[in-house]
């Protein structure tokens, strides 16, 4: 089956620099040599069926019209990690988040890794992220970010590293629950021989999370807060209340009276105590943020403020996961913990550091350059695929406004066999781990794996053509 | 439960039931037209009175025949009313809600909503195989409700969707169907074609239990004095307002009302008006009228209960800004008998 094969001149996680396969991929490799490539792609198209289905899709546009949706794309060949790499892995996730809290209390509060000069004081302070509003404010438990979901990559080597932190509204976790049970149905044959660590605790493990916020009752009633049936993500919001059995709310549901939080019931008005909220903080309150906003609810911030409500992720974790302050979490772990950060970042060139700005300047064609305000692949120029136009264009970009740029090395991520045109190819990965914070902290076996479906193609986000892949965590080392 | 979701669930049983109605009118009209001369208008044309989109489809097919009866009444984008559009809508609700309704539920409306959509063997049947296809997933759907589905408030606020819009449709085709039959008033009771009573029985879905229920020729009278006042066939009128009464009892959770709103007057009302009556009585004084004020009775029932329970509490609504906009803003049910209420998704 894999004789046609050829390993990218990176890190392919199926085989090794000579084409062996590695260990652990010694199972998989047979059952999958066993079904072969027809029945492959003849499942793989029935799992897209059964995916679509089952109603694991997303909006293209917001027109509502008929059929205009469609499904992550789902590629069947799984990603395989050792139990051993992922321990480590797991104390890195949980290191960093802990830094990170830490840091988003102390710029909310005392600021003192900004009047220590570790982190410059204009660089949080024009973030996007940054919400003066929450001076001053100590969320439930002190802990701010929930529920996070941080971008991981191997580079060319097969050194983890992360790429970046999502402690906004991360998504995905509802494909990668889904991705699970259309493995199982579809690819049993592939799991003989062998224990994947199971990951359906999700969303006992995050109700559990949003339970703790509320200490103020013995029966917490939560919420999950949806934009509206528009929003690419709302699949995984109903998804997430239903297998939590919560009520899934929008803004319209909710109102604030007598400093509490109601929902608007056939029975009257009755109590909310947690709010998950999968909102951007600018459109929780008109009161307080976004006057426009139409999708949250007025006087939200002033309940919160009085500790009658709880929300998760607390607003104003923006800050800590803007491109650029990025560049500064490895300080933090140092700062706050006292420690060397578990995973490493990506080596990041800061353009509002003039000697950076230079460097990048120079090496436009090498590097990957983002924009700090931007998401989901956008805003994005990748040096050694770019034209000498667009490497123009950004050079004058970057010189207006050089806080809104960083820049990497363009990073020649690992690769897994993936089908790609009925054939398998070496597509690039990512890996998005899921971590809760509420009294303890835990991290997802695995994650969603985000795969560039297109030939050579580094970007892995769904809005440009990406799809997805079952993660394992099995016992043997599989790299 | 959230007014917002009751309104959903009530919508998609609205939804579901319609389009279960409709695919049973066509596919029996199907099966008739073999009968009829060629050409012939009948049997379809009635069904477009029946479906109360006379206006529209004459925009949209001047002088549309047989074919594009079925396009109007099965595909048709334009006609909100279409089934193809009555399983979007119910699945767009389900959608919304899925959080609330089973996974099962979803699933069966999921997937024919995309049978319905993308499936080109599907549309390769003859169209009597599509149409069974159609009320067949719509029965499913409610077998799995009833079997999956806790009997809380959820399952209350479905069941009176359902209820309602059967009650209407049972009206409807009677109201068509029997006039057409009997092209005078005096002839009530007169000849009869018993094929085109059959067929008319067969639409309401109570050809058997008809059969069942009295042994004798299929008079005009039984069939309306059947689809109408039966106690136990679950598509007669009396049956439907008789569920729908107990239903809103439960949900308003008072069963002996001391000051009954107009919702419960209503309700109790027009129960009691076709429960304590007779096929002559309602013969007599016009069965039209009769039928005509049911329908105005259903609707204002409709308009009750979408008032006491889908409109959110108006609390602190003098904070919003003016643009929030209502939820399903145009849940534009209109009182006037012959218009369909429908509901966006």
């Amino acid at each position: 089956m894999f004789t046609d094969y050829r390993p990218s001149k990176g890190y392919d996680e199926y085989f090794s620099a000579s084409e062996e396969p590695r260990s652990a991929l010694q199972p998989l490799l047979s059952s999958l040599g066993a079904l072969g490539l027809e029945q492959l792609n003849r499942n793989h198209a029935a799992a897209g069926m059964l995916l679509k289905r089952l109603g694991a899709t997303f909006r293209l546009n917001d027109s509502g019209k008929r059929g205009g949706e469609r499904i992550l794309p789902f590629d069947p060949l799984p990603r395989l990690i050792g139990a051993s790499d992922w321990d480590l892995l797991q104390r890195g996730l949980i290191q960093r988040l802990e830094a990170i809290d830490l840091f988003l209390a102390d710029v909310y509060g005392d600021q003192a890794i900004l009047r220590d000069g570790v982190i410059p004081r204009e660089d949080v302070e024009t973030s996007q992220g940054w919400r003066p509003q929450l001076r001053g404010f100590r969320p439930p438990l002190g802990k701010w970010c929930q529920i996070s979901g941080l971008d991981l990559i191997r580079d060319g080597l097969g050194t983890w590293r992360v790429l970046e932190d999502n402690l906004r509204c991360p998504s995905g976790v509802a494909y990668f629950l889904e991705n699970r049970r259309v493995m199982k149905r579809m690819f049993p044959s592939l799991f003989s021989g062998r224990t994947v660590q199971p990951i359906d605790s999700y969303p006992s493990q995050l109700l559990q999370t949003l339970r703790d916020l509320a200490p103020w009752t013995e029966a917490p009633r939560v919420v999950l807060l949806t934009p509206g049936v528009f929003n690419s993500a709302y699949f995984e919001h109903s998804y997430l209340a239903q297998q939590m059995g919560i009520s899934l709310v929008e803004g319209r549901d909710l109102a604030c009276q007598d400093g509490r939080v109601w929902m608007r019931t056939t029975q009257g008005l009755e109590p909310v105590d947690v709010i998950y909220r999968r909102i951007d903080d600018d459109f929780l309150d008109p009161a307080v943020f976004r006057a426009d906003s139409m999708l949250g609810v007025r006087g939200l911030m002033e309940v919160y403020a009085q500790g009658r409500v709880a929300i998760a992720n607390a607003p104003g974790t923006g800050v800590a996961d803007d491109k650029l302050i990025y560049a500064y979490v490895p300080e933090m772990v140092r700062y706050y913990l006292g420690e060397e950060p578990i995973i490493e970042n990506v080596p990041t060139y800061l353009c509002s550091r003039p000697d950076d700005q230079a460097y990048v300047l120079a090496h436009l064609n090498e590097l990957v350059v983002k924009a700090v305000s931007e998401a989901g692949g956008y805003g994005m120029l990748i040096g050694p695929h770019a034209s000498q136009a667009e490497i123009l264009e950004f050079a004058e970009k970057i010189k207006a406004d050089p806080r809104n740029f960083i820049a990497q090395p363009t990073l020649e991520l690992s690769t897994v066999p993936s089908l790609s045109e009925g054939e398998l190819y070496p597509c690039h990965v990512d890996l998005r781990p899921y971590v809760l914070r509420g009294k303890d902290a835990w991290v997802t076996p695995g994650g969603l794996t985000r795969v560039a479906l297109k030939r050579g193609s580094l970007v892995v986000n769904s809005s440009q053509g990406g799809g997805c892949k079952d993660t394992w965590i099995v016992e043997e080392s599989a790299c | 439960m959230l007014s917002r979701v009751a309104d959903s669930l009530y919508w998609i049983n609205r939804y579901v039931e319609r389009a279960e109605n409709l695919s049973r009118f066509v596919e029996v009209s199907e099966a008739m037209a073999l009968d009829c001369p060629p050409g012939s208008a009948e049997p379809w044309q009635p069904l477009i009175d029946a479906s109360g989109d006379r206006e529209l489809f004459d925009q949209l097919y001047p002088g549309g025949g047989p074919d594009q009866v079925v396009e109007f009444l099965v595909k048709a984008e334009a006609n909100p009313s279409s089934i193809v559009n009555c399983i979007a809508l119910a699945r767009e609700n389900a959608r919304q809600i899925r959080d609330v309704i089973t996974t099962e539920m979803w699933e069966q409306i999921n997937d024919l909503y995309w049978t319905l959509l993308e499936s080109d063997s599907f549309w390769h049947q003859p169209p009597q195989e599509q149409l069974r296809e159609i009320r067949r997933g719509c029965q499913l759907f409610y077998g799995i409700t009833d079997a999956t589905l806790s009997r809380d408030l959820s399952w209350q606020f479905s069941r009176l969707g359902r209820l309602i819009e059967r009650a209407d449709k049972t009206t409807r085709i009677l109201d068509v169907k029997y006039f057409l039959l009997l092209p005078s008033p005096e002839e009530v009771g007169g000849v009869l074609d018993e094929l085109q009573w059959i067929s008319l029985l067969r639409t309401a879905g109570a050809y058997q239990m008809f059969r069942q229920s009295q042994q004798g020729v299929i008079t005009p009278r039984a069939v309306a004095a059947f689809l109408l006042l039966d106690p136990s066939f679950p598509r007669s009128v009396r049956y439907c307002l008789d569920r729908i009464h107990e239903t809103l009892q439960v949900v308003a959770a008072s069963p002996v009302p001391g000051n009954p709103d107009a919702l419960e007057c209503l309700s109790g009302l027009t129960r009691a008006r076709w429960s304590y009556t007779g096929i002559d009585e309602l013969i007599a004084g016009g069965l039209h009228e009769a039928i005509d004020a049911l329908q105005q009775d259903l609707n204002n029932l409709h308009e009750l209960i979408h008032a006491r329970y889908f409109v959110l509490p108006s609390l602190a609504a003098a904070e919003e800004p003016a643009a929030v906009p209502p939820a399903q803003a145009s849940v534009s049910v209109t009182a006037t008998s012959h218009d369909l209420a429908c509901a966006p998704a």
